[in-house]
């Protein structure tokens, strides 16, 4: 698997259908992506990124810069989506973060 | 040669562009400057800055929208500060695209005028898109619009860099 992170609309889709050669159509059955979302209200990290480790290619926005959020539910939703990061990236062959376009090896 | 330095809020990007600029031997040195000032409290950081700069032999040149109007007198080096103000000035103010597409062009059209006008170019843009995406209708539309930017310029740039506590990370090229 790999694991394609990086800031919203940074291109991150953009890259892992150049990094697949596939189309957007074909991209659905092969990559998943807003998994940041998932991590929200998940009982069990671990196995979500078991689960999404089966693509081919999982991508998640970075949700944990700006300032830190008042509402409890939001502080959590951010800290989940940064742990399921970190499990992703771990369970990864691969690990690029894609800035402006741009893609940075991480792993 | 053309550099694009992003970073966020207060991460040191505006000292490291500025050193970037210093570090060129093309004289002369321009300031586009792209905060309209509103109100006093604008005039005075307005007139602090060009102070500020007038002292390191910057020539400030306004530039709040139509940035393909800009006309430089001599081929030097250019600091463009900042994209996230030029963004906002072209989607809402009066005489600004008024659209994304149009905004989005507006600038990385008005980058290529001034590429096309000096040696180095410093671009600074901003980096607002790692705190979720939980944002009113309009702010969508800003985002979309400077993320747009961002990407245009980063495949223009010779060089693209993150700020982050004053510390430059390449993403594409590198400082000598």
């Amino acid at each position: 698997m790999i694991f394609i992170t990086g800031p919203l609309y940074s291109g991150k889709k953009e890259y892992a259908r150049r990094l697949l050669g596939c189309s957007r159509e074909e991209l659905k059955d092969r990559a998943v992506w807003d998994a940041q979302d998932q991590a929200k209200d998940c009982a069990d990290l671990n196995n979500l990124a078991d689960e999404l480790a089966r693509y081919e290619v999982v991508i998640a926005t970075e949700v944990g810069g700006g300032v830190v959020p008042v509402d409890p539910a939001e502080r959590a939703a951010r800290e989940a989506a940064g742990r399921l990061s970190v499990l992703l990236a771990q369970r990864a062959q691969r690990v690029v973060r894609v800035f402006c376009g741009l893609p940075m090896e991480l792993k | 040669m053309f550099t694009l330095v992003i970073g966020g809020a207060a991460s040191g990007k505006s000292e490291y562009a500025e050193g970037l600029v210093l570090l060129s031997p093309h004289r002369p040195r321009y300031y586009i400057a792209t905060m309209e000032p509103f109100d006093e409290e604008g005039r005075r950081r307005v007139e602090k800055h060009r102070r500020m700069r007038a002292a390191k032999e910057f020539e400030t040149v306004e530039c709040y929208t139509n940035l393909s109007s800009v006309r430089l007198s001599a081929r030097g080096t250019v600091l463009l500060e900042c994209i996230g103000n030029l963004a906002a000035n072209e989607l809402y103010s009066p005489s600004g695209a008024g659209t994304v597409e149009g905004a989005l062009s507006a600038i990385a059209g008005g980058v290529d005028t001034l590429l096309a006008q000096c040696e180095d170019l410093v671009a600074v843009g901003n980096e607002v898109f790692t705190g979720g995406s939980d944002y009113a209708a309009g702010t969508e539309d800003y985002l979309r619009l400077m993320a747009g930017v961002n990407r245009a310029l980063a495949q223009k740039a010779d060089r693209v860099c993150e700020v982050v506590c004053g510390l430059p990370r390449y993403y594409k090229g590198a400082v000598e």
